[in-house]
């Protein structure tokens, strides 16, 4: 393998990784603070996704990066309210189920009015074209992913680790209950922090959007591998999800190149190898997940 | 409740018998009346049971499609143009006034009115068997069809051989649906991987010349597989090489994994043996990765799509301009045929057919003819009707159903993504390069091994 193969196929490993990470973020943001495992996660990364591409085709791609993270944001925030609230307390299957099924009824939704068939989601134009970045000639687009990423996970980082909002979020991460006997509005926390995941599926969205165009079952297949992504970081564990979603993206890209039969299923295997070794996953805290 | 419990109790085994002799008696009364179960209807004594017969004065047809999924639009699609297919069976019109020789009357078939059930195949083969088998066993269809997905169609053909009840397959290109995997009770309208091949080799060759590597991805599953061996073996004939190929599964949205070993290959040409959402990524994605504006050894880079569909295109937008494919069918085609549907399809439906959609179409009128010329429903019957037949006015020139594959052939067209401003709505989006007749596309029963299978009324 030459330096320029070896050198793009990891490139397109940390690419392929970016979007597990966003999405991964905002899972494990709501998994470690409110307990509550999202499968509607993949549907807010679709509805991101159609959102960017009505937005930018309409106004411009200007506004579709300022609009679509408050949009999804408003998004979260509905859907913290509206219908997770209730769900705080009950049983994990029962969190699976209602959020499980609110994710296939605005995937059929998106079908209704956007149809089934794959929609074209042109990047802006001054990333189309290919540039050369010294091993090959590369999509400008992709490396757009990889930086909004390293900026997201930066700003979130600065965001838990300096701020006092921060503070109370990794409180609650660690214990809720008493978060609330100190006397923080725990309910309002819990929905700014389902608004900040849904904004970060949304940024996955309007960014994996061009790259891998949408259709209603995007959301689900982005699900998945995001699940996995979480769950070998170790469930609530945010440096957890940055490295296991690089680590996928890579297991995925290089795969291919050394061994394609079992390209399909890498990440199950990656998944099941680093179970049996770390049930709790990489970065996992004990008595979580 | 307690008052049925004894009853329960006390049903006597001398009742028990009586209950059984009225039950069988009022059954073989009901066979003679014509009203017994399905089987036995009076049309149907001159033979032996056999997989289902219309009961009453309806014939009911099975339209398993992908509902959900992404085949979706086009399962749409394929469903409006059945729907208008029965309207036409029932009341006249469209290519009943083309169809030639005919023995459609435009009054239902046989004196039945049609009637229908549909179902969702999930672009599953699993789904789409449990899916027909409800149809055959619930809802007693006499005829079934259906796409997309050549997986789905295999699976169904099998079924149809078990259960006996024909199956008119949709939109399925793999060379397996006539080949290994034929069945006695399938027939297909649709073209194949190998015609594709034959059709766009010649002109792959004078495009871009002959000297040229190839770097083929494939959806790995029986139509990809088909795809690539035979574009392989057509393109070499061309003097061609290939330079590699990678299998990609079905369930890929991301391909940029599969693109990188292209940029770093001396391949000159990229060939796509994807369909529906697999195409319409893969082809976005080697144009953001620059393909086509690659030079290698000197040349430019090409793509080529071997099998193209209107609504991929749509989904593929911009991307497909000057990009070479096949297609079955184009609702350009001027001959009166594919007009008379056209017509009655937009005026119906407000805007033009897939390919899908005209072989849906043509697929249940050429069943309904068949059943007409046998005279009966009887499947073996109508499958000797359908076998080594020859008929036209159904699109470009004559189709014919060859007895030994049940592969029909017909002229196709190889078709080129037009360029946006060269479109004069947002249907129009392939050019036909060329409309290949069915001479040049043939090949020999035996050339791909495979059983039909017994009609199921040998002695």
């Amino acid at each position: 393998m030459s330096f320029s193969q070896f050198a793009l196929q990891l490139l397109t490993g940390l690419q392929i990784g970016a979007i597990y990470v966003l999405v991964a973020l905002g899972l494990t943001l709501i998994f470690g603070t409110l307990g509550v495992a999202n499968f509607a996660h993949g549907a807010l990364y679709m509805i991101g996704a159609y959102f960017g591409l009505v937005v930018s085709s309409q106004l411009g791609w200007g506004w579709a990066a300022l609009l679509v993270p408050l949009g999804l944001f408003g998004v979260g925030i509905l859907f913290d309210r509206g219908l997770l609230q209730f769900f705080y307390k009950r049983p994990v299957t029962d969190q699976i189920l209602v959020t499980f099924g609110l994710a296939i009824i605005i995937q059929e939704l998106a079908r209704t009015i956007f149809g089934g068939t794959t929609k074209p989601f042109p990047a802006p134009q001054w990333a189309r074209i290919p540039v050369d970045i010294g091993f090959g000639y590369y999509p400008p687009w992709r490396l757009v992913i990889i930086a909004v990423t390293i900026i997201v996970v930066i700003l979130l980082f600065i965001l838990l680790r300096y701020t006092k909002f921060g503070l109370m979020v990794r409180a609650g991460m660690r214990d809720p209950e008493m978060v609330r006997y100190l006397g923080i509005d725990a309910t309002r926390l819990f929905t700014i922090v389902v608004g900040l995941g849904a904004m970060f599926a949304g940024v996955a969205g309007i960014m994996g959007g061009p790259a891998y165009s949408i259709e209603p079952g995007s959301g689900m297949a982005m699900l998945v591998p995001s699940f996995l992504v979480v769950v070998i970081g170790g469930m609530g564990s945010l440096v957890g999800a940055v490295i296991a979603g690089l680590l996928m993206g890579l297991a995925v890209s290089f795969s291919v190149i050394f061994v394609p039969a079992v390209s399909q299923v890498i990440i199950y295997l990656v998944a099941v190898i680093v179970l049996i070794v770390r049930p709790r996953g990489l970065f996992g805290v004990e008595g979580i997940g | 409740m307690s008052n049925q419990g004894k009853k329960t109790k006390t049903l006597s085994r001398r009742s028990f018998i009586k209950t059984g002799v009225a039950v069988t008696g009022g059954l073989m009364l009901g066979n003679q009346l014509g009203i017994g179960p399905v089987h036995w209807s009076a049309r149907a004594q001159d033979y032996p049971a056999l997989g289902n017969f219309p009961v009453g004065d309806k014939v009911v047809f099975g339209f398993n499609v992908p509902q959900t999924g992404a085949y979706s639009d086009e399962g749409a699609d394929e469903l409006r143009a059945y729907e208008l297919a029965v309207e036409h069976l029932n009341n006249g019109g469209g290519m009943l006034a083309t169809l030639m020789p005919s023995s459609l009357t435009g009054a239902g078939i046989l004196g039945k009115e049609v009637t229908f059930v549909t179902g969702d195949t999930q672009t599953n083969p699993d789904a789409a068997r449990d899916s027909a088998r409800r149809m055959i066993e619930r809802d007693g269809v006499i005829m079934f069809s259906g796409g997309s997905s050549s997986a789905t169609a295999v699976a169904q053909q099998y079924l149809a051989q078990e259960a006996k009840v024909i199956f008119m397959d949709c939109l399925t290109h793999s060379n397996d649906t006539t080949g290994k995997d034929r069945q006695r009770y399938g027939f297909r309208h649709f073209f194949n991987a190998y015609m594709s091949g034959q059709a766009l080799g010649p002109i792959l060759a004078e495009r871009y010349g002959t000297d040229r590597r190839a770097f083929h991805l494939t959806a790995d599953y029986t139509w990809g597989h088909t795809q690539y061996e035979s574009m392989k073996q057509f393109t070499e004939a061309q003097g061609w090489a290939t330079e590699d190929n990678i299998m990609t599964p079905l369930t890929t949205t991301d391909f940029s994994q599969y693109l990188t070993p292209v940029l770093n290959s001396d391949a000159d040409v990229l060939v796509l043996n994807h369909y529906g959402g697999n195409m319409i990524n893969s082809l976005t994605q080697a144009v953001q990765f620059g393909m086509r504006e690659r030079e290698v050894n000197g040349k430019t880079m090409e793509v080529v799509v071997p099998l193209y569909s209107r609504l991929m295109a749509q989904g593929a937008g911009d991307n497909i301009e000057g990009i070479l494919g096949t297609s079955n069918w184009d609702y350009k085609l001027s001959d009166e045929g594919s007009q008379a549907f056209v017509t009655s399809f937009e005026a119906k439906y407000g805007f033009p057919p897939s390919q899908a959609g005209h072989t849906a179409y043509v697929q249940t009128l050429l069943y309904a003819d068949a059943v007409e010329r046998a005279g009966t429903f009887y499947p073996p019957e109508v499958i000797r009707a359908l076998e080594d037949y020859t008929v036209s006015g159904v699109g470009p020139g004559a189709v014919e159903y060859r007895g030994c594959d049940h592969q029909a052939f017909h002229d196709i067209l190889v078709v080129e993504g037009k360029a946006p401003s060269a479109r004069d709505s947002e249907y129009d989006l392939l050019e036909t390069v060329k409309q290949v007749p069915r001479a040049e596309i043939g090949y020999e029963c035996d050339f791909f091994p495979g059983e039909l299978g017994p009609y199921g009324d040998e002695s």
